[in-house]
């Protein structure tokens, strides 16, 4: 956008932001334990996206904007109902240094080995992820920059890589229980 | 380049975006470590995997609806026709001119603290769009005040009121946000219509400030009426008759 252009007035960032809604949905269902909570969830981010639409500066991503609203509407979710556990920035943090730490299993995944994975199992392996570690392997699927992603997660964007890279071993660490072949003994 | 920091690059690597420089070093790196060669292999698996077979969870078009329906709700139906932030000015300032030169006196109706009660106002009726759009409305389904005002406990930093009040018919509560704080949302039905009672700690808020005071407004042809309980706010919204709610507004003001 050209930086001499108004901001967009409420109306339009209202009618952009509805473009999101799919990419925002899957983020929240990842997110979140149950349709009803995504949707929940979905709802509470469009609703604060209007009221802080005076916020939006020009040239601002607005897709990572709205992810930002949203992963904050769930933080607040979270930290309004302590009572249900959930992992958080702590969790990841040990997890994947504990990981990082395991003797590497990398020679059992081969791209032989997960063709039998399916979307179901690499759905199960996302979810016993922690809530960071998702969040980051969606948002760079969405092809988010590092700052974009960054200011989501609320880190330093130096962070951002070293955070990912954690996640997708994580990951993988989960991938290789579902390769059939590739069980590790 | 050791292979800490060649496994830290491999997306950046195989997403070309690193300067040419190290996109070179990282392939000169590859060729002669086999450990970081399969870390590689690995992490472009792991990437093909997720692009062809991560399940995606599209919203459902009942959802787009109600968001559609947030978006109109929400935004003015009159947005400001200059486009420029020059010209945004300059209207308003040739209108006072031609009112000047006419001879006519423009006298304002809005009360005193006028933008305030607007302010509060808003976020009332954006926390009863929000119990209207959800599809969980409440957290405690009302089996009564008895089930409903214990569920509270532990959740909010006060003990909220849930009147009964003829003609409402308690539905249940939740805990919300109003602004920065933690809010009870009392929701009830009356008729075919949903109220909403909102109470928050009215704090640095610009809630009435005397307790015998219930303020009526209106955003988005929403009524909301406004009181105060000691150091709590009461914000009762819906879209029935300015007439009736506030009626029952000062009804349960009444009762503090």
């Amino acid at each position: 956008m050209l930086k001499w252009l108004p901001a967009r007035t409420k109306s339009s960032l209202g009618h952009e932001a509805l473009a999101y809604a799919d990419t925002l949905h899957n983020l929240a269902r990842y997110l979140t334990r149950s349709e009803s909570d995504a949707e929940d969830l979905v709802q509470e981010t469009y609703v604060r996206a209007l009221q802080a639409s005076a916020q939006f500066a020009v040239g601002t991503n607005l897709k990572a904007w709205l992810f930002t609203i949203l992963r904050n509407a769930q933080l607040s979710r979270y930290r309004s109902e302590r009572s249900k556990p959930m992992a958080g920035v702590d969790d990841i943090a040990a997890t994947a240094e504990a990981i990082q730490d395991a003797p590497s299993s990398h020679d059992d995944f081969s791209l032989e080995q997960t063709k039998r994975i399916v979307g179901n199992d690499i759905e199960a392996a996302m979810r016993s992820l922690t809530e960071d570690a998702r969040t980051v392997i969606l948002l760079d699927l969405e092809g988010l920059a590092e700052s974009e992603m960054a200011l989501v997660l609320g880190c330093p964007a130096g962070t951002v890589k070293s955070r990912l890279s954690r996640a997708r071993a994580a990951l993988r660490e989960k991938l290789a229980d579902y390769a059939p072949e590739g069980k590790r003994e | 380049m050791n292979c800490e920091n060649a496994k830290l690059q491999l997306l950046d690597y195989h997403r070309e975006r690193l300067p040419a420089e190290v996109q070179e070093e990282v392939r000169t790196h590859l060729h002669a470590c086999s450990s970081c060669a399969q870390a590689d292999r690995d992490e472009r698996t792991l990437s093909d995997l997720l692009e062809r077979q991560l399940p995606q969870h599209p919203a459902r078009p009942a959802l787009k609806r109600r968001l559609a329906a947030l978006v109109k709700a929400t935004t003015p139906a009159h947005e400001p026709w200059f486009p420029f932030p020059v010209a945004r000015w300059l209207a308003p300032a040739l209108a006072a001119g031609l009112l000047a030169t006419t001879g006519l006196l423009v006298y304002s109706k809005a009360p005193r603290g006028g933008s305030e009660l607007a302010l509060i106002t808003s976020e009332a009726v954006n926390d009863h769009l929000r119990v209207l759009n959800s599809q969980r409305p409440v957290e405690i389904e009302s089996g009564g005040p008895h089930q409903v005002k214990p569920w509270f406990q532990g959740k909010l930093d006060f003990s909220p009121d849930v009147p009964e009040v003829a003609p409402l018919v308690l539905q249940g509560g939740s805990v919300g946000y109003f602004r920065d704080r933690k809010a009870a949302v009392i929701v009830y039905a009356l008729r075919l219509h949903t109220v909403t009672l909102l109470e928050v700690r009215a704090g640095d808020l610009p809630w009435p400030s005397s307790t015998s005071e219930v303020r009526a407004a209106s955003d988005r042809r929403f009524n909301a009426f406004f009181w105060r309980g000691g150091d709590l706010g009461y914000a009762l919204v819906s879209d029935i008759d300015a007439k009736e709610l506030g009626a029952i507004a000062r009804e349960i003001a009444a009762r503090k």
